[in-house]
């Protein structure tokens, strides 16, 4: 398949002139606005709700509390994957009213729904309804939550932990760190960050008393998964749920699932029979919205005499928030599990998980979910191992590879990875990075006042192997012979309209203008997965090349017919049907164009495929200089080499790869979710407290691809949207890490902040 | 309720308005112009960036009736006859946008600065866009886009 | 933000009469502030009294080795003047540090000034250059103008006309930015006057204030290493989640010799 190398895509032109749909640009005749009143306590039994003062105030049509919830039954959140251990025991799945009933369980939980004619009535009228409150103390932190004085926040969750779960062999472990060589151990964790897409979250909800439906107007990340889980939480058949989805200002994650507001403005708009419009401020995003990471880790690891490792053990304690999210346990244990030996042949392997309730925001999957955690954990270990054995960084773990005669590789807690070649990239990129002339960098760093750290990481990933069994595209003809490609997945970003169509047009022999993507519209029977886990391209792509394909074979017999051949007698090529002498052709266009007439087009088909896991993986190296009169810490060179198989459009993958390396950027600089541990506030309840990376935090960075393409579809294509994130967490630490270990600073963890830096440099000089 | 006089993307509009209308309120809702985004409520993020007499500002943080008598230009009117601005144009040859939500008001705030600055160092170009924020990008191609659209405004 | 009348001021007296008349009416100049704690519906006032545009608010002149600079002088406005380039330059680059290019397309010098918030930028522009703030009443000197956090002279209904900045023979300014804000976690602006060395520090505690071991030092020998001896006191800064007080004390100081480097660096 032809690359493509031109950087516009299919979807721009709509999006720079101020064309694009989003979210909050859904406008319906009648509608009414909704406004939440959110839990100013972290902690809180609710003694009392009076809403009558609120129904008083000018524009307001109704106000909804708990009680509509419990009413309506909306309190059972759907979960994409349980998780049970070796004692039997499942996750612990606290019911979650949609509107909060009885108690509250962080600050920014939705308590009260207020519907006015104008979205400034319906703020207006917040103030007015009263609550009294029983405050309880609260758990911000998992060490607190786990603490025996700690307040339960679920009845039917003792000690607010959901489940202790674990992963490969513990006897296995032991035994190996009994003839260890050496042992390194290391305590870090990952900060909770809040994903933060530009567009806040935004739905409108209309009821259709006749039909008993209900049309529900939002960004998301595919039709399939958000309409089951809208279904499962409030019962209403997913057949009777329209969902409109459009363009998509990001996502991350954090759009993957159900949220209260969309049941809660469900029960509003059936009572009062006029569309609900609620769209969230940024504030309130902060509170409300699902958070990402937070991982607390212990990382042990085993070596023999000649840095071989033995073995590793880790023990993770995963905050998970207030309630468990629909995604949330499935990246913090699945993928972490997957992916516990990260690109090393390590003979032993154990992790035990204990999956935590707080008095925070739920926290769901945020780009990687549970992939950076590992690699952050794994990467840094092998890093202080190093250093401890003198061993060179980029040496050891070269001892340590899996090698190219070990694929498939099971790794002893679950993952088969495909074929990588972790060495290959690692020989890509030390060059690139000129990592042997390091040392020169640093002495000239030094004698400038500056202190110079370079780190690499080598990191895989298993991307999502999907909700659904099969991923289906269909190819339609409309009335005007246009062909168009429908999938279940939805770009918030990622570009799908150029790729998907590509890949269409290019297996077809036709010009890409002539295919058109429509992703997760209404009415399309078809089933399939989400965009996320890096999986759109990897699965729907390769679906679009088999319909494709598909549709040349369905052709065939029309075309022969035109040409009054033999189907066996006709070539294709070129995006047209031709006998073997060329003296006969028919385009496969024109050939559907003479079928327009037909309902439905006979070139009409489903395709579908199923897929697991791919595993994209790569080395980074980062360089940084630290400023030890500020403590501040500026990249001066990135450099990726990735292997993200097959690429269909460079420039996209570039982009992907940039945006995550910058995300990753972002948490280990700065970004951090803190929350008061007395009082359970949000601190960082806004961009001017929440850091967020800007421009100039990452100048450049030199990419390079090192495919090798997968075999597990037709594409060859690995997947990209999460690597890069994947990468950087661990690259830039151990960059800065390295930079500091010249002081004697050994476990600095992130976010490296300016003053956290400053204060290990001034430790360090005392000792 | 006060009544506004201003001029959106050359053309005339009255609108009668609560005084506490936000100027992006006023072009979202009661003139439909949704290319202009809203993404934060502490005047951080840069999406509803507008021009307002020539000057880059948030529409966030200026209400509607501070806009009576201006001359505005939204994302909507960049594009003359047909031909995208060259910053627009920019945009889309080095993938300057993924998801494109923060793009129009990026767009916009890149057209002023580069008004004021034809030729912007890279120190210039990453101060100029402290106020907007991008989550898809890593903000490299948005640099990228900036120098080119610069190359183009200066050769005319 | 709750319901609210507008009133646009069409000279300073109608402005003042406004005020008068309505006990729980706020002045709006740039708003830069002001919208953004109204729409967190934080404050609450009944009317809005728009002085943005008004003429006698305006203007930037050298007059008798003093820069005067209308209120509602916006920050880019100072930022490019060739006139304050020319007279105190390290003023305008302070101007063109303020926020980011939109907040300073809106926001203005009297807005600044008269809301002192203790990370503000300008704040510290008017201590080290002991500049006079002259109001519709009277004509205030920078020391009793600024009274701590967000707190000044200004009484009822008086408005900030404009702002003398005594020019300098050389001055400086340094701040080291909060990394989500963008307000200065701390600002040392170094002025070396006729009278002496001045050093002003914003951002760092909870007002503006002078850094009198500095000044001392700094009129003695203008050098960064003249610093190296002296600290201000931790205790006396302000903590957050960004920054602790034994960080922010030594931004402080390494801002405060960044600024001295600069200034001996200008002619």
């Amino acid at each position: 398949m032809s690359d493509t190398h031109t950087a516009s895509r299919r979807e721009d032109l709509r999006l720079i002139t101020g064309r694009g749909r989003y979210a909050s640009d859904w406008n319906l005749p009648g509608q009414l606005h909704a406004a939440f009143l959110r839990s100013d306590r972290a902690h809180a039994e609710i003694v009392s709700v009076n809403a009558a003062p609120a129904l008083e105030r000018p524009g307001v049509v109704a106000v909804f509390t708990g009680a509509d919830a419990i009413a309506a039954g909306y309190t059972r959140f759907p979960l994409m994957a349980n998780f049970t251990n070796r004692k039997g025991a499942s996750l612990l799945k606290p019911e979650r009213p949609v509107l909060a009933h009885g108690k509250v369980r962080f600050v920014g939980e939705a308590v009260a729904l207020v519907v006015a004619e104008s979205a400034l009535a319906a703020h207006d009228a917040l103030d007015a309804i009263e609550i009294e409150y029983r405050e309880l103390s609260a758990s911000v932190h998992v060490d607190d939550a786990l603490a025996s004085s700690a307040s339960q926040l679920h009845v039917d969750v003792p000690g607010n932990l959901s489940l202790e779960w674990e992963a490969g062999d513990d006897a296995a472990v032991a035994k190996a760190f009994e003839q260890a060589a050496h042992v390194t151990r290391i305590k870090i964790g990952t900060t909770r960050v809040v994903a933060s897409p530009m567009e806040p979250r935004s739905y409108v909800v209309s009821y259709d008393a006749a039909a008993a439906s209900y049309d529900v107007y939002t960004s998301a990340q595919g039709i399939s998964l958000l309409r089951e889980q809208i279904a499962t939480l409030t019962g209403v058949p997913a057949e009777k749920l329209r969902l409109h989805l459009r363009d998509v200002g990001g996502s991350f994650g954090q759009r993957s699932g159900v949220y209260p507001e969309h049941a809660a403005l469900m029960i509003a708009t059936k009572k009062l029979g006029r569309p609900v419009k609620w769209v969230s401020t940024r504030s309130e995003g902060f509170l409300s919205d699902a958070h990402g990471r937070a991982i607390q880790m212990s990382g042990e690891l085993a070596l023999d005499h000649d840095g071989r490792f033995l073995a590793a053990r880790y023990e993770f304690t995963c905050d998970m928030g207030a309630y468990l999210t629909p995604g949330g346990p499935s990246g913090h244990l699945r993928n972490v599990a997957k992916c516990m030996t990260g690109v090393y042949r390590t003979p032993a392997l154990y992790g035990a998980w204990k999956v935590v309730f707080t008095n925070a925001a739920p926290i769901s999957a945020y780009r990687g979910a549970g992939r950076p955690d590992i690699a952050y954990v794994v990467e840094r270990l092998v890093d202080k191992a190093a250093s401890e054995l003198k061993i060179d960084r980029a040496e050891l773990r070269r001892r340590n590879f899996i090698p190219l005669d070990a694929f498939p590789y099971k790794s002893p807690t679950g993952g088969v990875y495909e074929l990588s070649d972790f060495a290959g990239c690692l020989d890509k990129a030390l060059p690139a990075a000129d990592w042997a002339g390091f040392e020169r960098r640093r002495e000239a760093a030094r004698k400038a006042g500056k202190l110079r750290g370079i780190g690499l990481a080598v990191v895989i990933e298993g991307t999502g192997a999907g909700q659904y069994p099969q991923d289906q595209v269909a190819l339609e003809f409309d009335a005007q012979g246009k062909l168009s490609i429908y999938t279940t997945t939805l770009s918030g970003g990622q570009g799908h309209e150029t790729t998907f169509a590509a890949v269409v047009a290019q297996t077809l022999g036709v010009a890409p203008e002539a295919v058109t993507l429509r992703e997760s519209v209404l009415g399309k029977e078809i089933i399939g997965n989400n965009t996320g886990g890096s999986r759109a391209l990897v699965a729907t792509g390769s679906v679009c090349k088999l319909a494709a394909q598909k549709l040349i074979e369905r052709a065939r017999p029309l075309a022969a017919e035109a040409l009054e051949l033999e189907p066996s007698q006709l070539e294709y090529g070129e995006g047209a049907f031709r006998s073997r002498d060329c003296e006969k052709v028919i385009g496969l266009l024109d050939l559907a164009q003479k079928h327009i007439s037909k309902n439905p087009h006979p070139l009409n088909l489903i395709a579908e495929g199923a897929f697991g896991s791919t595993f994209p993986n790569g080395c980074h190296i980062a360089e940084v200089e630290i400023d030890p009169d500020t403590g501040v810490t500026e990249i001066v060179s990135y450099v990726a080499v990735d292997d993200c198989g097959n690429v269909i459009n460079h420039s996209i993958v570039e982009g992907q790869v940039h945006g995550g390396v910058t995300q990753g950027a972002g948490q280990v600089f700065g970004e951090h979710a803190v929350y008061d541990r007395d009082s359970g506030q949000l601190l960082t309840g806004s961009f001017s407290d929440y850091y967020m990376p800007r421009a100039g935090l990452i100048r450049e960075i030199h990419l390079s691809e090192h495919p090798v393409p997968s075999k597990l579809n037709v594409l060859g294509a690995k997947g990209v949207g999460e690597s890069g994130c994947t990468a950087s967490l661990p690259t830039l630490a151990n960059a800065t890490m390295d930079a500091l270990r010249p002081l004697g600073i050994q476990d600095l963890d992130m976010p490296f902040t300016p003053s956290k830096v400053w204060h290990a440099i001034q430790a360090a000089k005392v000792k | 309720m006060t009544k506004i006089e201003l001029t959106v993307n050359s053309a005339k509009h009255t609108r009668e308005v609560e005084d506490r209308t936000l100027l992006v309120d006023l072009l979202r809702d009661h003139l439909g112009l949704t290319g202009t985004h809203i993404g934060c409520d502490t005047s951080q993020c840069g999406c509803c960036t507008v021009h307002v007499n020539g000057r880059a500002i948030k529409s966030c943080t200026m209400l509607a009736v501070q806009a009576r008598g201006a001359q505005i230009v939204t994302i909507e009117g960049m594009a003359k006859d047909g031909r995208l601005h060259p910053v627009q144009q920019a945009f889309t040859d080095c993938h300057g946008l993924q998801c494109g939500f923060c793009t129009p008001g990026m767009i916009m705030a890149v057209a002023a600065l580069l008004n004021d600055n034809p030729h912007p160092s890279d120190a210039e170009i990453y101060h100029g866009l402290e106020g907007n924020l991008c989550r898809c990008t890593g903000y490299i191609n948005i640099i990228k886009a900036v120098k080119q659209s610069a190359g183009v405004l200066r050769n005319g | 933000m709750f319901e609210i009348s507008y009133l646009k001021a069409k000279s300073l007296s109608d402005a003042a009469a406004l005020i008068g008349a309505h006990p729980e009416a706020k002045l709006l100049a740039g708003g830069m502030t002001l919208i953004p704690t109204l729409k967190q519906r934080l404050a609450r006032p009944s009317h809005l009294v728009d002085i943005g545009g008004l003429p006698e608010l305006s203007g930037i002149e050298l007059k008798a080795g003093r820069l005067a600079i209308g209120a509602a002088a916006k920050h880019y406005e100072v930022a490019a003047s060739a006139v304050v380039k020319k007279a105190i330059p390290a003023l305008a680059y302070l101007a063109s540090r303020i926020g980011d290019p939109q907040v300073r397309n809106r926001g203005t010098l009297g807005g600044s000034v008269a809301n002192n918030d203790p990370a503000a930028d300008y704040p510290s522009a008017v201590l080290a250059l002991n500049a006079t703030i002259v109001t519709t009443k009277r004509e205030i000197a920078a020391e009793d103008f600024l009274q701590g956090m967000f707190a000044t002279a200004l009484e009822e209904g008086e408005i900030i006309v404009r702002v003398l900045f005594n020019v300098p023979k050389r001055a400086a300014y340094e701040k080291f930015p909060h990394p989500a804000s963008g307000y200065a976690m701390a600002g040392v602006f170094v002025a070396e006057t006729a009278a002496g060395v001045r050093v002003a520090v914003t951002g760092a505690a909870p007002g503006v204030f002078r850094w009198n071991d500095a000044e001392t030092v700094l009129t003695k020998n203008m050098k960064p290493a003249a610093l190296d001896g002296l600290a201000v006191d931790p205790n006396d800064m302000n903590e957050d989640i960004h920054a602790t007080r034994a960080y922010r004390a030594n931004l402080v100081k390494v801002m405060a010799k960044r600024a001295v480097q600069k200034l001996l660096a200008t002619k």
